[in-house]
């Protein structure tokens, strides 16, 4: 019996040719994340990609604003059931968490500023979700959907705004702390997809 | 018989009993503790490169020693099913931010497609398919989570209590005597590169 456990990460499929990409130097992006598609993928500022995270870019364009963080598994650009190519597939603004095993569907689909998608939710093709949201854990935005800015979305698709004062400053701060102590743990890569 | 097993087995099997898919991605395995006797099945994901970038000063006892780095400790007879995740909860303290470690106790079950961001989950839990579990959420021995639950952060889950909801809530109790389900020596024994049939 083999007691050494010899690939620990088994490779990653990474099928058809690299994507065109367009990295900012300051990213940090894990060796074992997914880029696909024909597309441009820009990542801007101070962004963290998790490993195995997977974003395509078949349907058009991505846009990854200035410190976003893209944990493990969530695939943003999936083709989704509209299928349709569009100019801009997906638009994260800046300050955009997107948690584990996310889906976020490709055709003009835009997440605001500060916005976090919990863990498992599923974000429909052209959906537009305003900024500072919180979407918590498996959630399904629809298709075509708006969700205005402040707007929290639980229990499955009960919605309320919250009036909560914001502190944007201090979740801003909040995130570039993590991001640096992220880049530390996640050892980057970004040749590997240039 | 020969014939239809894969050359190389689809688990790994260590000297204290862990059975290890080697489809399951393992980030930082040398911050990974495992009890032995934890099946882990193909597609599970553990974390464990986030590790604690903040040394507590009272949990190093010895001065000079090597700093604990430990980010997922699990417990013996655990069984994470296909497609969990397990990563540890990070949180501001102490104006900076880190991850703190995820400590799981025995007789643990993940079911399939979970996410696990716990602080602590104690013994004998029994956790659903598609279950969330928040960052720094702590749940106790003998804990029933129903299949897609969504456990918020910081909650904390008494023992004996059965949880389901989107936000979790407690709907039950375990039932006296209902110890016995939660036992996975039985289930440990059916996974592996020779498994035993479940007994009927």
């Amino acid at each position: 019996m083999s007691s050494k456990r010899h690939s620990i990460v088994p490779p990653v499929s990474q099928s058809g040719p690299k994507p065109p990409v367009q990295f900012s130097s300051s990213i940090t992006i894990a060796d074992s994340a997914i880029l696909t598609g024909a597309n441009l993928i820009t990542i801007s500022t101070e962004s963290v990609i998790h490993p195995r995270a997977k974003i395509e870019s078949l349907a058009g364009r991505i846009n990854i604003g200035r410190r976003c963080v893209v944990q493990e598994r969530a695939t943003i650009g999936a083709v989704g059931s509209a299928g349709k190519i569009t100019e801009a597939a997906v638009t994260l603004g800046d300050y955009v968490t997107v948690e584990v095993a996310v889906s976020i569907e490709a055709g003009d689909t835009i997440i605001g500023e500060g916005t976090t998608i919990g863990v498992g939710s599923r974000v429909g093709a052209g959906a537009v979700i305003g900024k500072h949201c919180t979407i918590t854990p498996h959630s399904d935005i629809k298709a075509g959907v708006r969700i205005p800015d402040y707007s929290v979305v639980y229990s499955n698709g009960t919605r309320r705004v919250d009036k909560r004062p914001v502190a944007e400053q201090l979740k801003y701060k909040g995130l570039a702390r993590q991001i640096d102590v992220l880049r530390r743990m996640i050892p980057s890569n970004p040749a590997k997809f240039m | 018989m020969s014939s239809r097993r894969a050359p190389r087995g689809e688990y790994i099997e260590t000297d204290t009993g862990n059975k290890v898919a080697r489809k399951a991605t393992l980030v930082g395995t040398q911050n990974i503790m495992l009890g032995g006797k934890t099946v882990i099945q193909p597609e599970v994901m553990i974390r464990g490169d986030l590790i604690r970038s903040i040394q507590s000063s009272t949990s190093s006892s010895a001065a000079g020693a090597p700093p604990n780095n430990t980010a997922v400790a699990i417990g013996r007879y655990c069984f994470l099913s296909r497609g969990a995740c397990l990563r540890p909860p990070g949180r501001h303290y102490k104006g900076a931010f880190t991850y703190m470690p995820l400590r799981i106790g025995d007789h643990v079950f993940v079911g399939l497609g979970s996410v696990i961001q716990a602080a602590s989950i104690g013994s004998h839990v029994h956790i659903g398919a598609r279950v969330v579990v928040g960052e720094f959420a702590i749940i106790k021995d003998y804990v029933r989570v129903l299949d897609g639950t969504v456990v918020p952060p910081n909650m904390v889950v008494p023992s004996f209590t059965i949880i389901a909801g989107q936000p979790a809530r407690v709907i039950g109790e375990v039932p006296e005597g209902g110890h016995e389900a939660f036992e996975l020596r039985e289930l440990y024994k059916t996974v592996g590169n020779n498994p035993h049939p479940a007994p009927s």
